[in-house]
């Protein structure tokens, strides 16, 4: 057990020193970035621990989000409830939803739960390009940040939100990882990897897949009310399929099961797609700066390669790699 | 005669028009050992899955510890009492054997669900799982990943799984198949050390394990129960050694 993952918390501890550096270094359009990948961290765990952990291949996972979003704007907007009291009720609303649809979900397998999910996160895009109290399909804007004025902090400012930001995903890794490596995270790992026989053993084992299911819903939730209160608006598209996809690609990317290849997958999938997009990145490659407009394209082909190269993703080739290192070494010190 | 532990009454089963398990009823005292024969397609390994749940019977009724068990699913059942391995080796490939073990150790006390504490914690659990791995001759395997494991000792360990629940009914589909002569001979073995307690029924096609074993045999033929009785009068059965021994031997 205690071999098991060697280098999950070094991987951690790298990546937080990287996104300190980060902080230290970036100026107002990087701590922007920051935000936005802290937030997308957050999000991309929250489906790690469906998908990688537990097995369950959702791509509806974006509609908890959205949820998590129009809450908050919702409740601080109408009803000028405090950001953070916003925050506990997107939370609170997005785990509920996760639990409702997880009763009819988790009885499902496979290609199965992949399409209930879908048409389930599309029906919460419907009803949002139709709400007219959330302005329809132009969606709403005014949510406010945090009010952290009586710790001397201002959110409007992008350095405290990002820090912040980061702090909170910090904060949600540590508790993916403690529950991942408790009974109940081994549990989800073997009904991943056979959850006929873990029945057999005594596991109920849809009231874990249920309880899985809506402590995600409940992250993304989260991940919705701090994306709402980043940009300040909330648009139906936070529910379209195309997000959760593209949260499974971080996922995949990064390595799917093991947190913080999800989070640096995040980091990946935003850096790249800010520096694709962007003309002089390829101009300074001596490339037209035309490619930028067609980024969508060598992001794909990046993907592509990845799932062919790396299937285990990014963390899965580190670990492999590793892995490689070490029994190397000990061939040479041990045998003789 | 000691209690009943587990009574089968009138168990039906049919896929489509093809009926596998035909009021097959079926006693077991406490601390019976009992045998399930029959050629392939007898409907042995459906009588299991009929007892263990996994397939909804389509009437009869199954009672452990005089509880009837007919609505339960496959895990309330086994939390009641009922163990068992399977005829393909059916684990968890990507977890270690020690992990594997915990896992069934864990769930035998109920501890599943915690989430707040670190299995790595619960240091009696890991030191059961070790004490078990040790019964079960996989004391030289516990760090290994099952999915590198040879075919042999995955099949202990799938016993083995099985046997952490300590259950109050043991069901043992095939326990020996494709295993070599000195693997068949360490599983009697292990087979023969369980406590006199402990309810067993064997589905086996090796004839010298399942006569040197049981005390009692249900031969089963076509979903139906042909005949039920001691290894000598099974033996001695015409019948049985028409429609079954014969064709083997």
């Amino acid at each position: 057990m205690r071999e098991r993952d060697p280098i999950q918390l070094p991987v951690a501890g790298l990546l937080a020193v990287i996104a300190v550096a980060a902080w230290f270094g970036a100026g107002y359009f990087g701590q922007e970035l920051l935000a936005e990948i802290a937030i997308l961290a957050i999000f991309a765990m929250s489906l790690d621990l469906l998908v990688g952990v537990a097995g369950m291949v959702s791509l509806g996972h974006a509609g908890f989000l959205a949820l998590g979003a129009y809450a908050t704007a919702g409740a601080t907007v109408f009803w000028g409830w405090p950001p953070a009291a916003a925050l506990a009720f997107s939370v609170a609303v997005a785990g509920a939803c996760a639990l409702g649809v997880g009763l009819f979900a988790v009885r499902l397998g496979g290609v199965f739960f992949i399409m209930i999910t879908l048409a389930i996160g599309q029906m919460f895009y419907a009803y949002f390009f139709k709400a007219r109290a959330f302005g329809g399909d132009n969606g709403m804007s005014g949510t406010p940040r945090f009010d952290l004025s009586p710790l001397g902090l201002e959110t409007g400012d992008p350095a405290v939100f990002s820090a912040l930001m980061l702090v909170i995903a910090g904060a949600v890794y540590v508790a993916l990882l403690l529950l991942v490596r408790s009974p109940f995270g081994m549990m989800l790992t073997a009904i991943h990897q056979n959850e006929n026989r873990l029945a057999s053993l005594g596991c109920p084992v849809r009231r874990y897949k249920l309880a899985a299911f809506g402590l995600g819903g409940a992250i993304a939730g989260l991940a919705g009310a701090l994306m709402a209160q980043h940009t300040g608006f909330v648009s139906p598209d936070l529910a379209f399929w195309t997000l959760s996809g593209e949260a499974l690609i971080i996922v995949i990317l990064g390595g799917s099961g093991s947190l913080v290849g999800a989070a640096g997958g995040a980091a990946v999938f935003v850096m790249l797609r800010d520096h694709l997009s962007d003309g002089s990145f390829w101009e300074g490659l001596r490339l037209s700066g035309d490619i930028a407009t067609h980024w969508q394209l060598v992001m794909g082909l990046f993907f592509i390669a990845v799932v062919l190269l790396a299937r285990d993703g990014l963390y899965g080739r580190l670990s492999w790699l590793v892995d490689r290192v070490r029994s190397a070494w000990r061939g040479r010190g041990g045998g003789a | 005669m000691s209690e009943v532990v587990f009574r089968a009454e009138g168990l039906r089963k049919s896929f489509g028009s093809l009926r596998v398990t035909d009021e097959v009823s079926l006693r077991l005292p406490a601390g019976r050992r009992h045998g399930l024969i029959g050629p392939n397609g007898a409907g042995k390994t459906t009588l299991f899955d009929l007892i263990t749940g996994e397939v909804e019977a389509d009437a009869g009724e199954v009672f452990l510890g005089g509880r009837s068990l007919n609505r339960a699913p496959p895990d309330a059942r086994a939390r009641a009492g009922l163990a068992r391995s399977f005829q393909r080796n059916n684990l968890f490939p990507g977890l270690t054997v020690h992990e594997n073990l915990a896992l069934a150790c864990a769930l035998k006390h109920g501890i599943g669900h915690v989430f707040w504490r670190r299995l790595e914690r619960f240091t009696a659990l890991w030191q059961e799982a070790e004490e078990n791995a040790g019964r079960l001759g996989l004391a030289d395997h516990l760090g290994q990943r099952v999915s590198t494991l040879a075919y042999g000792t995955q099949r202990q360990l799938e016993i083995g799984l099985a046997l952490v629940q300590e259950p109050l009914l043991l069901l043992l589909d095939e326990p020996t198949a494709g295993m070599s002569p000195e693997e068949t001979s360490g599983i009697l073995e292990l087979l023969s050390s369980l406590p006199e307690s402990l309810t067993l029924l064997i589905i086996e096609h090796d004839m010298d394990v399942i006569f040197g074993l049981a005390e009692r045999i249900t031969v089963l033929d076509y979903g139906r129960v042909l005949l039920e009785g001691t290894p000598g009068e099974v033996r001695g059965s015409d019948e049985v050694r028409r429609r079954y021994l014969g064709a083997a031997h």
